[in-house]
């Protein structure tokens, strides 16, 4: 069979999915960068004109996309949690344990599941005053002897950074655990067993016994080997994990928003996403919106060419 | 390779095909079916059913997972919209006028001799007339009142609530009828005030959101810091109502759903602003038992109440525009009117219906004897306040601003100063990127921005 015909049977094949591509990613990712430049408006009674980079100028002098990009960027701080527990659950998985199977299949469950059955569920464990997780905090809190309420959780405007509320910079007042913490160790939770630690269990599997069992018979210590041998092993999968981590982060935070707190309080776990929905689909400013979609796109794309600048460098392929 | 592919294609083709006839057929007896797109309340159906018989030759359905503005608006542009939608304010009707959705009835209303100016409350009209034309009609109407469980009341031993009593009287009944537990987590609160409702005691107090032509917001007033810290007190210096961290706790004690009317059926609130359509849940069985009065707020500066209500607006793209505007009649008919008053689903926007004694005094419901409370409340309406320079629903700052009130993180007059200058800066800057409003700025106000 010739090289051209075997290129055209492979593309058929290729056909629905490059079509669906086409008309249901591509199609609209085009139109929305052209829309950004746009004055489009659904309930607007001008017709459609180009602006030119009115939209970019007016976001970057508008306060609320610089809080909500503050807090986009906030949530990203619970990754290096994520990986770790991750990593750590993917090498208790790895060992050679009886009912290895069940613990694995129970630690993904949570994957499955629907997110947003899961979020409403973490909704009441937040409750200040009835939820299970302030009961235990007072609890303990209450053996030592002191007498104090356990956070507000999702009612909460505080932050482990102190960041203020209504513009971008630091607030004392605001130290303590509030809404963005809440959604972040929910964040930790779902993503511990999840996909990442089956990404590093079959990582895991790939590193060669024989440098394992090498640095074992010279006397290397448990950590050491794992320092010195399996997480240098491990790098390329740690560096996807972090690459993907970071696109999924910085695009994230529209469910929680949407199922839990309606991007309150107060506007404090409104992320991009959920601003750009907001912007788009309730107050119909669709080139507006559009225009902050694109420079999302452009940050993920510098995080992402950044971290295969500098991130790659320690990666053994 | 080749019969590989194409084997592949026709499975696909005939599974496509088997799925397309396992699809159950649309069973409308050969009637022409129309859509409408609203709540699905529970007695809804009795009004749809009501229809379906009065106009045999066609069979309305709702469809109660597209209500939402936006996208009855993309579906609509998109040309696969519903026949009929619902719209709740002023703002939303001036959203789906500019995006061409809402159909202009005004000449078909005209042809048939049918003035709805003069038929109904006079708060209406704004809610389904534009610039002079007529966009829809409501579906149902109605303001707030102050229920009351007279359970609660009569087992704590505190008097009912008069008319003419103040709000030092309501503050100190509710402080009677609030009840906490050994460790002071809330059991009863003696009021439910709805943060949201703010914007109408801003309007008692003598305060504005906005200037009356809508081009500046003026939410820091003396008058309007006034009843916001009313309403920020009630939770917070007199404790009678729940703040958001004592709601969440009354949510999760109990019960389905959340919200004052479940609180008040289920004695957890023992007061609670809302509407007349509460009774759609107060008088199902869940609420066997349930005893409730109703009484205006206490009078302030401005004897005024916002009125609100469901409109119901035709689909200009629709191809069935003409038959589904035989449902607007419908809104307007006796049957209709008679069957909604007798619902309680708000009231009817009609006034001859509700001027009547069955409206008053309900054969059913003898134990409603508060319905000239509604009676004279909707006369004294007003509609909620716009500004037609913030586009959509564009008021994220004042929200804001709001949220850290209600959650007792910033002061009154601060906050609201923030929100009118924030708000303020939005509407400039509205103006400034849009020909369209800096046409009816200048128009408004004589001069550019």
């Amino acid at each position: 069979m010739s090289r051209g015909r075997n290129l055209g049977i492979g593309l058929a094949f290729l056909l629905p999915n490059l079509l669906g591509f086409a008309v249901f990613t591509a199609g609209p990712v085009a139109f929305a960068f052209g829309a950004g430049f746009t004055n489009w408006d659904l309930q607007s009674t001008e017709g459609l004109r180009f602006v030119g980079l009115e939209n970019f100028a007016n976001m970057f002098t508008d306060n609320q996309f610089w809080l909500y990009l503050v807090n986009t960027v906030y949530f990203l701080l619970g990754m290096p949690l994520a990986i770790a527990g991750s990593l750590g659950v993917a090498l208790l998985l790895n060992a050679n344990i009886r009912g290895l199977v069940a613990y694995r299949t129970l630690l993904y469950i949570p994957s499955v599941t629907s997110g947003v059955a899961i979020m409403i569920l973490w909704k009441v464990l937040y409750n200040p005053t009835f939820g299970p997780i302030n009961r235990f905090i007072e609890g303990l809190l209450g053996l030592l002897g002191i007498d104090a309420k356990g956070p507000d959780w999702l009612l909460s405007t505080n932050n482990l950074l102190a960041l203020g509320v209504e513009k971008v910079g630091f607030v004392p007042a605001q130290f303590g655990l509030g809404a963005r913490e809440a959604i972040i160790i929910m964040g930790i939770w779902a993503a511990v067993g999840g996909g990442n630690t089956l990404l590093y269990l079959a990582a895991l599997g790939n590193v060669p016994a024989e440098l394992t069992e090498a640095a074992e018979l010279d006397g290397a210590s448990k950590w050491n080997v794992f320092k010195h041998v399996t997480w240098p092993q491990l790098a390329p999968t740690t560096f996807f994990i972090v690459v993907m981590g970071f696109i999924g982060g910085l695009q994230g935070g529209f469910e929680q928003a949407r199922i839990m707190t309606g991007g309150g309080p107060a506007g404090t776990t409104t992320t991009l996403a959920y601003y750009i929905y907001n912007k788009a689909f309730v107050e119909y400013q669709m080139g507006y919106a559009s225009a902050v979609s694109l420079v999302l796109f452009l940050m993920i794309l510098a995080v992402t060419l950044v971290n295969w600048k500098f991130g790659n460098k320690e990666v053994n392929y | 390779m080749r019969a590989l592919f194409v084997a592949c294609f026709a499975v696909l083709v005939v599974l496509s095909l088997v799925a397309w006839q396992l699809v159950p057929p649309i069973d409308d007896q050969g009637k022409t079916r129309l859509v409408w797109s609203t709540d699905p309340n529970p007695v809804r159906q009795a009004q749809v059913d009501l229809f379906n018989k009065l106009n045999p030759d066609l069979h309305l359905v709702i469809d109660p997972n597209n209500t939402d503005q936006q996208k009855v608006i993309v579906q609509s542009q998109g040309g696969v919209g519903p026949d009929l939608f619902d719209c709740y304010a002023t703002e939303q009707l001036e959203a789906f006028v500019l995006t061409g959705i809402a159909w202009d009835v005004t000449d078909e209303l005209v042809s048939r001799d049918i003035n709805v100016q003069s038929m109904v409350w006079p708060v209406t009209l704004s809610s389904f007339i534009y610039h002079d034309r007529v966009y829809g009609f409501p579906r149902n109407f109605g303001t707030n009142a102050l229920w009351y469980n007279k359970n609660v009341f009569d087992e704590a031993g505190v008097p009912y609530p008069k008319e003419g009593w103040t709000w030092d009287d309501l503050i100190e009944t509710a402080k009677k009828l609030t009840k906490r537990d050994k460790t002071g987590r809330p059991v009863r609160f003696g009021l439910y005030w709805d943060f949201n409702t703010t914007a109408e005691l801003i309007l008692q107090f003598g305060g504005r959101q906005f200037t009356p032509d809508g081009t500046k917001c003026i939410i820091d007033s003396p008058e309007a810091a006034e009843a916001v810290q009313l309403s920020r007190d009630l939770m917070y210096k007199h404790k009678v109502a729940p703040s958001p961290v004592d709601e969440a706790a009354l949510t999760t004690q109990g019960g389905w759903g959340s919200g004052g009317m479940t609180w008040l059926m289920k004695g957890q609130v023992a007061m609670a602003y809302g509407g007349r359509w509460w009774l759609n849940l107060m008088r199902s069985e869940t609420a066997k038992g349930l005893r409730l009065g109703c009484i205006p707020l206490p009078k302030s500066k401005v004897d005024t109440v916002i009125g609100y209500g469901g409109i119901t607006c035709i689909n200009r793209h629709s191809p069935r525009r003409g038959k589904a505007l035989r449902f607007l009649l419908f809104l307007m008919s006796k049957p209709y009117n008679e069957l909604l008053n007798d619902q309680a689903d708000g009231m009817s926007a009609i006034r001859e219906y509700c001027l009547t004694e069955r409206f008053l005094h309900n054969p059913e419901h003898p134990e409603e004897d508060y319905n000239h409370v509604w009676l004279s409340l909707i006369q004294i309406a007003q509609p909620a306040e716009i500004s037609p320079f913030l586009r959509g629903n564009e008021m994220a700052p004042l929200r804001n601003q709001l949220d850290l009130i209600k959650g007792n993180l910033k002061p009154v007059k601060q906050a609201l100063r923030d929100a009118a200058r924030d708000t303020n800066e939005r509407i400039l800057r509205n103006v400034r990127t849009s020909p369209r409003l800096r046409d009816l700025y200048e128009e408004l106000t004589g001069r550019r921005p």
